[in-house]
């Protein structure tokens, strides 16, 4: 019998072995593969992404001649806040919004229209009661975008007065539009991407990558780590197998394995929660496999430089926490300062998700160097995970 | 003649090949860990064909020899061979040829008796047509075939030594290199696994077997005692034993009580011990020529004979014997020649 045949019986002895242990074991499949999914199609299902409209009290001054039903001030800021009353006690409103009852108290200003025509510009307060720095910003934009629609609708009664007089002292209609001189432009909208994603649509493929690389990473950091605690290695050490063939069957292995849950993941999302495949199949599975082959030598690299399984499942969570983090899986790699940003792409799981996300939602990948640096990122894990291996299985006490 | 447990009654030798090439050589090997001395200049050969045993209590450096010998263990001082090989540079073909079974269990929890084969099979690259034979073999020599398909988390710690041993025999190897075999395993099966080791051995592959049942010594065609990383002995079981009390034992039972200096100066005997009021252990150059004297020496100091026959010493007694003498010629500073013991 060749060697290679024998190198070949070698390599695939450990699919086997390894599937029928991941078999015997549901508990971990259950806990480190199937927890993590759920959470995140949990979170998938029931995350919105819309934010709550800030509930928003007006203070109309005494005589101000603005509108006091509550509908006006609504249409202003559109989805961004919720009026809840309006009304003119001014220290009533900003006791409510101490007590967090209300998110924003907007004070008219005083005959705005007089100042406009004395020349003087009116002040619009604005209060909100915020700690959280993302709601500091939305609440920012929901002020400027009232303070806008405000600004216009004061115009647009001025253009409107200011052509009354002009019609009465020319003797003449004027022929101008309060509405376009308050409004000048206006937007006419188009998404021109290949598809406009719902939120469970868009984070499919993102959840996707991340329990890839996190299945794969666990349990081959995992495998090898109780192999070489429980005196296995010895075992490797005194048969004919090589450090190569032992690291070509874990890889392929848990490939295999690896790609079994990819495939039914992926129906899972395409069938029944309508995620677009708009690259086609075959450009999912190259994607899938090489994020699979960087994230099992993530794994196995952590099986190899960890001294307890303990040790293993803190490092693949450690993993784990990063890939949430940094990856562009909840914020955008480009909102990391330059100086971070290698960490986010040295983790596979980045340039899973997002050429994934191009692939699914876009229909082709655009990001090309993404997929080579994925490429790269699993070469040189292999190559390091096998100096590792050598140097533990040729280790001579 | 006072009889042998079954379990240790020497089974018919099958004789070392003659003049047989040395399979495994050890030459002058140490090994240290620190300070410590787990091995100190042990040197000795196995021919093919040859059941060694290396016997000694835990922590004599069985289990450091047996690591050196299979090349995860790299020695202090020394030279080792093995098929002709370095261990440290065994090449493929060389491991192929070789078997390890370890001290400890470190198979697979989670897999049964059988698969757990299969892989060990597949890892010395047996193809999966020939292993379902390999595999029926080994698990009925160990009794353990009706146990094929229980996980080994589920077998008790004799069986799993029975798979660690089947495991280690899958794919035929032609030297093995077996750790504590039958530790924690009821004396019938011990028997049946030294007849299978036998076995192999009248098959032509050399073994080296470390146990720490001294009586186990019985099984092996040669043995090589430890005792603190040293070689204390190294000779074939029933040599070693005359070796050990310095000659060929007598007891004597008397009906009336007996002094064991009735028997000082009778020519052809070296030592006198008293077992018992009415019981005497003489050690004699030669059993057949001495009891005739013996008896006469008795006879003239007025004590009737019940029975004199041919004593068998066990061999923790001769093992106790052996460790003993050498302390003393350590505490005199003389040095080991385990092979003057011959």
């Amino acid at each position: 019998m060749t060697g290679v045949l024998k190198s070949l019986i070698r390599v695939t002895s450990f699919i086997g072995k390894e599937l029928r242990e991941l078999r015997r074991r549901p508990g971990v499949i259950a806990t480190l593969v199937l927890g993590p999914l759920l959470v995140m199609m949990l979170f998938g299902i029931g995350y919105t992404g819309q934010r709550t409209p800030f509930l928003a009290d007006v203070v109309l001054p005494p005589d101000s001649g603005l509108p006091t039903d509550p509908a006006f001030y609504q249409d202003m800021a559109e989805d961004r806040i919720t009026v809840a009353q309006v009304g003119t006690d001014r220290e009533a409103a900003v006791e409510r919004l101490r007590r967090q009852e209300i998110g924003l108290v907007v004070v008219a200003p005083t005959d705005a229209e007089a100042r406009l025509r004395a020349g003087e510009q009116s002040v619009i307060e604005v209060y909100w009661n915020e700690v959280d720095p993302l709601d500091d910003g939305l609440a920012r934009l929901a002020m400027q975008i009232m303070v806008g629609e405000l600004n216009q609708e004061i115009i647009r009664r001025a253009v409107a007065e200011g052509i009354q007089v002009a019609d009465a002292e020319l003797g003449q209609p004027v022929e101008l539009d309060p509405n376009v001189i308050a409004e000048p432009t206006r937007a006419e909208e188009l998404n021109v991407a290949e598809t406009s994603p719902a939120t469970i649509a868009f984070f499919g493929p993102a959840v996707f990558a991340l329990v890839l690389q996190h299945l794969a990473v666990t349990l081959t950091a995992l495998s090898l780590v109780r192999e070489r605690l429980s005196g296995q290695m010895d075992r490797y050490r005194v048969s004919p197998l090589n450090s190569s063939e032992l690291l070509i069957g874990k890889y392929v292995a848990y490939a295999f394995f690896s790609l079994i849950i990819s495939a039914l993941v992926a129906g899972a999302m395409v069938a029944w929660l309508g995620v677009p495949n708009l690259g086609g199949w075959p450009l999912m599975l190259g994607i899938v496999m090489l994020l699979t082959f960087a994230s099992l030598g993530l794994g196995i690299l952590i099986s190899l430089v960890a001294d307890s399984e303990r040790q293993a499942v803190q490092l693949s969570m450690l993993v784990l926490l990063a890939s949430v983090f940094f990856s562009g899986f909840v914020l955008p790699v480009e909102d990391f300062i330059p100086a971070v940003r290698p960490v986010a792409y040295a983790l596979p799981v980045t340039h899973g998700i997002a050429t994934l996300q191009e692939a699914m939602l876009r229909g082709e990948v655009r990001s090309l160097w993404m997929l080579a640096t994925l490429a790269g990122i699993g070469v040189a894990l292999y190559v390091i995970a096998l100096v590792r291996l050598r140097r533990i299985v040729h280790r001579v006490d | 003649m006072q009889p042998l447990p079954p379990s240790l009654e020497r089974p018919a030798a099958s004789a070392p090949v003659p003049d047989a090439p040395p399979i495994i050589e050890m030459d002058g090997v140490s090994r240290h860990f620190g300070d410590l001395v787990a091995v100190h200049d042990v040197s000795l050969t196995v021919p093919q064909g040859t059941i060694l045993g290396l016997i000694g209590p835990s922590g004599s450096g069985k289990t450091t020899i047996i690591r050196m010998l299979t090349g995860t263990l790299g020695p202090t001082a020394g030279r080792l061979s093995v098929l002709g090989q370095e261990p440290l540079k065994f090449t493929r073909q060389a491991r192929e040829r070789i078997a390890y079974m370890p001290q400890l269990f470190s198979l697979y929890p989670d897999l049964t008796a059988a698969e757990n084969m299969n892989f060990v099979a597949a890892l010395f690259g047996v193809p999966w047509w020939k292993r379902s034979r390999l595999i029926k073999r080994w698990l009925s020599v160990v009794d353990l075939w009706d146990a094929r398909h229980r996980p080994a988390r589920d077998l008790s710690g004799g069986m799993q030594r029975r798979l660690e041993l089947a495991c280690a025999l899958v794919h035929n190897p032609r030297v093995l290199f077996i750790d504590e075999p039958t530790a924690g395993i009821d004396p019938l099966l011990r028997q049946s696994i030294w007849d299978e080791l036998r076995s192999l051995r009248d098959d032509g592959a050399t073994l080296l077997v470390t146990t720490q049942y001294v009586g186990e010594a019985v099984y092996c065609d040669r043995v090589a005692l430890l005792a603190e990383g040293e070689l204390i002995a190294l000779q074939e079981p029933e040599e070693l034993k005359r070796s050990a009390f310095g000659g060929e034992l007598l007891q004597i039972n008397t009906v009336n009580v007996v002094d064991d200096d009735s028997l000082r100066g009778v020519e052809g005997v070296r030592e006198v011990r008293q077992a018992g009021p009415r019981q005497l252990i003489v050690v004699t150059d030669d059993a057949g020529t001495a009891a005739p004297r013996i008896m006469d020496a008795l006879r003239e100091a007025g004590v009737e004979v019940r029975e004199i026959s041919e004593y068998q010493a066990s061999y923790d007694d001769m093992f106790t014997t052996l460790v003993q003498r050498r302390r003393t010629e350590r505490e005199d500073g003389q040095p080991v020649h385990p092979e003057a013991v011959a």
